[in-house]
């Protein structure tokens, strides 16, 4: 079976600097992939390479097999591959419904269907399924902006799943956000997944929310994969504790 | 909209119908400006308010506009006609002037647009042969519609409120189509709209030609309403004129450029009694008002409107902004 992502010898350099030195993997369908690794491994340049918001310096990236290195990332959104950003990207003066729908208008219609069908684009409902997925109800019309930090953790994933995408890449989900609302984000990510069978890439930082949430487990350092296997092993394995450690 | 919000729109709109009949040549003239203007500066809005991208060039389509149409009337092309060429001339060099947008942003941009406006001002004076150069066009014929003759004053001005409202009713449809959506998030963020799907280059072109090709509507009314047309006229001051409209008005808010434009166009008149001092005293109030409300008069309306509401309704109704709030 074709894989749903597939990396191959990607490098990237700034200047002198190598912040990815040849990577290759491949993401199968329906798997939680976890990507760790400290600090200035490389994990945001790699995926940031992944979705075209950097050009590769070298190496091919595949969607379902078709190549899409340096494919604009409104192009591969619309192929089907989402993500959600480190830190907080939501539009913070529209309404946490209108966040929603912004997040899924693009994927249907045409320029002239989006101005002028109707308000919603048609995607009301689904929005507010998601609404209703992600408990977030109670807020549904407030101003993103007005909500508080782990809410619009939550609704930035929700807005990630909103076209129902094939591939999702999911850059420090946990981070910034307390126990209670981690435990929750993660509970309802298992949701999804199990859900919609979606295929799910994870940048952590937070070991337990990897270890919980994932499925298989690749660990950057300086750019290069050093290990990888289920999230048992990865955390026995002396190389991995020596690039932790060791920094 | 609230209840309160309908009834000061329809109150507005009365007043607007109405009033000029008790007015006089001059005070009717200043309105008819005002609704000119207002376009303008509805365009403006949605490029700068709405998508967020600078432009201090909304004049120079003013004067694009007023000039097609104008050259096309004395060329003997009837009215509507000319007056949809202006909008098309402008449409299509907005979407020129929006590439820029793509590679620089904010005060970047606003010099980008800064030197377009000066660019167009030059063409203007020193291409006699199109323009007449200083000398300006004079003797522009008000248009008759289907009969209705145009020339007298209020006339005039009931023509131009009505492309003023027609203008509007169309802005609305689109702000509150998932294109206005579109334009706020291009504004708020767009590197997480491109990844949202959003062609970002396409919404960018799409803002400043819209916004533009309104500026040119405003133009093909400009003219017929002055009569006289000259390139002074389309400086940067209009420009800076424009962008105070939309700024007092409140940016980013639908009804902001109205009021705006009624500010910049009557309080200079008003302040008139001052004789000589009178534009320190409206450069001063506007300073002032921009300390008061930088979010201009509607920001400053929607937050006594705020202010109201938690008033009225105990703290109970704020629960998101409370719980788990903790930053990385």
């Amino acid at each position: 079976m074709t894989p749903v992502l597939e990396v191959s010898n990607l490098r990237k350099s700034f200047g002198g600097i190598t912040a990815v030195a040849g990577v290759s993997f491949e993401v199968r369908e329906g798997e939680i992939l976890g990507i760790i690794g400290p600090n200035g491994s490389g994990k945001s340049t790699l995926f940031n390479c992944v979705l075209g918001q950097l050009t590769p310096t070298e190496g091919e990236v595949r969607i379902d097999g078709k190549p899409t290195t340096g494919m604009r990332p409104c192009d591969l959104n619309r192929l089907g591959v989402s993500r959600t950003f480190q830190l907080l990207q939501v539009f913070p003066q529209l309404s946490v419904r209108d966040n929603l729908i912004l997040a899924g208008q693009e994927h249907q219609g045409t320029m002239a269907s989006r101005l002028f069908g109707a308000a919603d684009a048609g995607l009301g409902d689904a929005a507010a399924q998601m609404i209703d997925f992600f408990r977030l109800a109670h807020v549904a019309d407030e101003p993103a902006g007005s909500l508080s930090y782990g809410q619009q953790k939550l609704l930035d994933a929700a807005m990630a799943f909103m076209a129902g995408p094939r591939l999702v890449l999911l850059d420090e989900p946990a981070g910034g956000v307390n126990l209670t609302m981690l435990a929750n984000l993660r509970e309802r990510l298992q949701a999804y997944h199990s859900e919609r069978k979606a295929t799910f890439v994870v940048i952590e930082h937070q070991m337990e929310f990897v270890m919980a949430l994932c499925t298989r487990v690749l660990v950057l350092a300086e750019g290069r994969i050093i290990a990888e296997g289920p999230p048992q092993e990865i955390r026995k394995d002396p190389v991995v504790i020596e690039a932790y450690l060791g920094h | 909209m609230s209840r309160i919000g309908a009834i000061a729109l329809a109150a507005a709109v009365v007043a607007a119908l109405v009033l000029p009949h008790f007015l006089k040549g001059y005070g009717i003239y200043l309105i008819s400006m005002w609704a000119v203007l207002s376009i303008a500066a509805l365009g403006l809005n949605l490029t700068l308010g709405y998508a967020g991208q600078v432009s201090l060039a909304q004049g120079a389509f003013v004067g694009i506009g007023a000039y097609t149409v104008s050259l096309l009337l004395q060329a003997g092309w009837p009215f509507p006609i000319a007056f949809v060429a202006a909008a098309i001339v402008c449409f299509a060099v907005g979407w020129g002037l929006g590439y820029p947008a793509l590679r620089v942003q904010h005060h970047y941009l606003a010099f980008v647009t800064l030197a377009f406006n000066t660019l167009i001002f030059l063409v203007l004076r020193n291409e006699e042969w199109l323009t007449h150069g200083i000398y300006g066009i004079s003797g522009i014929m008000r248009p008759v519609l289907l009969g209705w003759s145009t020339a007298k004053p209020l006339a005039f001005y009931y023509f131009c409120f009505g492309m003023m409202t027609l203008v509007a009713a169309g802005l609305w449809w689109m702000i509150r189509s998932p294109w206005g959506r579109a334009f706020v998030a291009l504004r708020e963020n767009p590197i997480r709209a491109l990844s949202l799907g959003l062609d970002t280059r396409r919404y960018t072109l799409m803002a400043f030609a819209i916004g533009s090709s309104l500026g040119g509507i405003a133009g093909a009314l400009y003219a017929p309403l002055v009569q006289f047309i000259e390139p002074n006229s389309f400086a940067l001051a209009m420009s800076f004129n424009l962008l105070l409209m939309v700024i007092v008005g409140g940016s980013g808010y639908f009804f902001g450029p109205f009021l705006g434009a009624l500010i910049a166009v009557l309080l200079p008149e008003w302040l008139r009694v001052t004789e000589g001092y009178y534009l320190i005293v409206y450069a001063a109030a506007i300073m002032a008002m921009m300390v008061v409300c930088p979010t201009g008069l509607f920001g400053l309306v929607e937050r006594a409107a705020r202010a109201l509401r938690t008033k009225r309704a105990p703290p109970a109704a704020a629960p998101a902004l409370q719980t788990d709030r903790t930053r990385p």
